[in-house]
């Protein structure tokens, strides 16, 4: 039965993907950009979504995978000349790896002391890419080769969103989802059961992190330029988690909506940037006030009977 | 294998300390396959961090764990359970947003990640037959009554295949009938390869199903033996079975943990609310064809209840009979879909919780309710928050008159007492708010029988003070011994009103609660 549910979710991405994939062909320059963005949010929502929504672990640091990701990107790229998708895969690791180096402390952290601890890392991040001079200090590294045209950026940011929802799907819909579940809503208790939450945890860390930074480096490749206060900003970790929550924490479609529904009053609102925080501010706060399961769980609530996909 | 000789599980010298308290002091303990163990000792005596300390949950602070002669004294609770280790909770804890089924798929998957789906769902099936929730699997956790997650505890430990079976309390709380098939249940899941540890209160299952038992008492083994022997010490009958519910005067206890109120308690008023003039004309509480119950299910059908100030009315039922619905009508949990209920006179049918408890009404909850997080001096004030300073501390020195113990660990965490301290700690708050009239429900759920005295016998004290009592109660000698009229509830109704001796001989009574099975 799982099984199935899992195929008909891939088919419906791989569908999906095809589809978009087409998309230069025929959207203009401007419409390419915002679904290169789409992407790029999606990831990270997504991912902060499996961490926060699913195994319970709020994390405040999508901003040191993003930075991560950069950093490493802009290294291969530029001393070595490395491909983008030898460079992607590098960045993963890397996002692996920084989760895994960590996590014996963070995860010695419950609750909340675990979340200060995320916004730790990239703070400390940042401070250390300020101060060391190799990495370009505080005015950061420019790409010394021109970056590869936007129809060429928006299929790897594509390919990226696919992986992670591929990831997604299989971390929902086969056996792994209850023992995510367990978990989250007793670690004890599912210790009891055998289930080893230290790994499962480490797991998604190490998964979100790896997804992160590829988006991180996307992004940044994207950009043509980096410095350590808008790579490794809060910014990234406050846009991520206010997309989520206006999504639906722990929903499904919860980072898709959000991130549909951010980018485009961003866009709508384009010309008054001020108004565009503010309004996003206010439909936080109502949303958290009276639908705190977001857009989907209150568009679930309307028109179902009331279920709860508590996987992502 | 050397299965001959080296024993399943064997623990020596264990201690456990919380701070200056040894809640396990030098137990040894050794179990061999196909054997049924029985751990039974008063509320506090360590039983629970016994098992806490061979499940994994709680790390000794010395002692050994041996599992087939391999040292596991320092593994973690999750290599504890893929080792062979399947315990239940003495309170449940099922994941609460998952279906019963995907309960279980967590222990499958976590020790056979790799295991065929078709196979994994026969195994879960046969499971859920044998503990009887076939039913309800695909029912979210979060709808099982309390009985129905302690078989579900049952079905998780036993889907971990396990070698060492700790089973924490799975008897309380339950009638005669399902005694008999919690019995016939561990029965089954007995096995010539399992090692089974029965942690329990309800002798009856002991009886049945221990060809051993231990004692423990003040964290250290009083004794250990052949369970008719255990039973029949004059020792284990000081320390943990009192009179065991039979109607005859309490002798003076031991000064334990549960010291007895004194005689003669001077403070009580200050808990029991004052007569009003027209007490004797009007009811206290009065329902009148009251039906309730939760969304399409109705529980209650046609209920009549008459309350005079100063009685103590029983009522009595099997699980599932509507007992604990009829306590949340009466305190407004609940609101009827239909009759009068009314409270000295006043018309209370609808009205919200608080305001029912505004009336007097308090109800002291099944599963005690305890706030972890605030002391036990600061769960009682809470109950009084109403009155001025110097009012609250007059009653909370009468509840530490009725509990003295409460006295003594009144600035500890609500839930680091026993069992026993935790039910006592209850019904204190229950009366902080000077009721006029308490309902008690299930008081005596998973006690020792000596706590269990203990406690009626502050309920005896209480009622010859003029406080009016309901009391919800499986332990039937006791609810009859204390009741001047008993109401035996049967699918939703009233089957059975009376005198508690007419009721007592009632072959009725024992149908509905020995069942036809035994």
């Amino acid at each position: 039965m799982k099984q199935h549910r899992l195929i008909g979710d891939v088919g419906i991405l791989a569908g999906g993907f095809a589809l978009l994939w087409f998309a230069p062909s025929f959207a203009s320059d401007y419409a390419l950009q915002i679904s290169f963005r789409v992407m790029i949010y999606l990831t990270l929502a997504e991912s902060w979504n499996l961490l926060t929504g699913s195994v319970g672990l709020v994390s405040l640091g999508t901003a040191s995978f993003v930075g991560l990701g950069s950093y490493v990107a802009f290294g291969l790229a530029n001393h070595f000349g490395t491909p983008l998708p030898v460079i992607l895969m590098i960045c993963a690791l890397a996002g692996a790896l920084l989760a895994t180096v960590v996590s014996p402390a963070l995860f010695r952290l419950r609750g909340v002391y675990f979340t200060v601890g995320t916004l730790a890392l990239a703070a400390l991040l940042q401070l250390l890419m300020v101060n060391l001079p190799t990495f370009g200090g505080a005015s950061g590294i420019f790409l010394k080769h021109d970056p590869p045209p936007l129809p060429s950026l928006y299929h790897y940011a594509l390919s990226v969103a696919l992986v992670t929802a591929l990831a997604m799907a299989i971390c929902a819909r086969t056996r792994i989802s209850v023992i995510i579940r367990a978990v989250r809503d007793d670690e004890d208790a599912a210790a009891q059961m055998g289930v080893r939450p230290y790994r499962v945890k480490l797991g998604a860390f190490a998964l979100a992190s790896a997804l992160i930074a590829m988006a991180g480096a996307v992004q940044a490749i994207n950009l043509g330029a980096i410095e350590p206060y808008g790579t490794f900003g809060l910014q990234w970790t406050i846009d991520t988690l206010s997309m989520v929550i206006i999504g639906g924490i722990g929903w499904r479609l919860g980072p898709l909506a959000g991130v549909l529904f951010v980018v485009a009053l961003g866009e709508m609102l384009a010309n008054y940037p001020e108004a565009h925080i503010a309004i996003t501010g206010v439909i936080l706060i109502v949303l958290i006030r009276f639908a705190p399961s977001g857009i989907v769980g209150l568009l679930t609530r309307l028109f179902t009977r009331p279920r709860r996909l508590s996987s992502p | 294998m050397n299965a001959a000789t080296v024993p399943l599980l064997e623990v020596t010298g264990l201690v456990k300390r919380y701070g200056g308290v040894v809640a396990i002091d030098h137990v040894d303990l050794q179990l061999w396959p196909g054997t049924i163990t029985g751990v039974i000792g008063p509320n506090g005596a360590g039983k629970s961090t016994l098992i806490g300390m061979i499940g994994g949950a709680v790390t000794p602070s010395a002692g050994v764990i041996r599992l087939a002669g391999r040292d596991i004294s320092r593994r973690p609770a999750s290599e504890r359970a893929r080792a062979g280790i399947g315990r239940t909770y003495q309170i449940p804890r099922p994941f609460l947003d998952m279906t019963v089924a995907e309960n279980l798929e967590v222990a499958q998957y976590s020790i056979a990640p790799f295991i065929g789906a078709g196979l994994a769902k026969t195994e879960r099936l046969n499971l859920l037959q044998l503990t009887g929730l076939l039913d309800v699997a695909e029912v979210p956790a979060r709808a099982l009554p309390l009985l129905k997650r302690k078989r579900l505890e049952v079905a998780r430990a036993l889907a971990l295949k396990p070698r060492v079976l700790l089973l924490d309390e799975v008897g309380a709380g339950l009638i005669d009938s399902e005694v008999t098939e919690l019995i016939a249940l561990i029965q089954a899941v007995a096995d010539p390869h399992v090692a089974i540890i029965i942690v329990e209160h309800v002798l009856r299952v002991v009886r049945a199903c221990c060809a051993r038992s231990m004692v423990l008492n003040f964290g250290k083994k009083l004794i250990e033996g052949p369970t008719a022997e255990i039973l029949a010490h004059d020792e284990v009958a000081s320390v943990y079975l009192g009179t065991g519910g039979a109607r005859q005067s309490v002798q003076a206890a031991p000064k334990d943990e549960a010291a007895a109120p004194q005689q003669g308690l001077n403070l009580l008023s200050w808990l029991i609310a004052p007569k009003p003039p027209e007490a004797a004309s009007r009811p206290l509480l009065e329902l009148q064809g009251i039906c309730a119950g939760y969304g399409q299910a109705r529980v209650l059908k046609d209920i009549n209840l008459q309350v005079q100030q100063g009685e103590a009315i029983a009522i009595l039922g099997a699980n599932g009979a509507g007992k604990t619905t009829l306590a949340r009508t009466i305190t407004g949990a609940i609101a009827p879909t239909a009759g009068v209920l009314r409270i000295a006179g006043d018309d209370a049918a609808g009205r919200a919780a608080h305001e029912i408890s505004g009336l007097g009404i308090a109800h002291c909850m099944e599963g005690r309710r305890i706030f972890p997080t605030l002391s036990v001096r600061e769960n009682l004030l809470v109950a009084a928050r109403q009155v001025d300073h110097a009012t609250a501390q007059q009653r909370l020195a009468a509840v530490y008159e009725l509990f003295p113990i409460l006295a003594e660990r009144a600035a500890q965490g609500g839930t680091s007492l026993s069992g026993g301290q935790q039910q006592m700690l209850a019904i204190g708050r229950a009366l902080m708010a000077r009721p006029r009239l308490v309902i008690f429900d299930e008081v005596s759920l998973g006690l020792a029988p000596i706590i269990m005295d203990r406690l009626y016998e502050a309920l005896a004290t209480l009622k010859a003070a003029g406080m009016t009592l309901i009391i919800i109660e499986q332990d039937v000698d006791r609810a009859l011994a204390l009741a001047d009229r008993v109401y035996v509830l049967e699918h939703g109704t009233f089957g059975l009103v009376g005198d508690p001796r007419d009721i007592a001989d009632d072959p009725r009574l024992r149908h509905i609660y020995i069942g036809t099975a035994d």
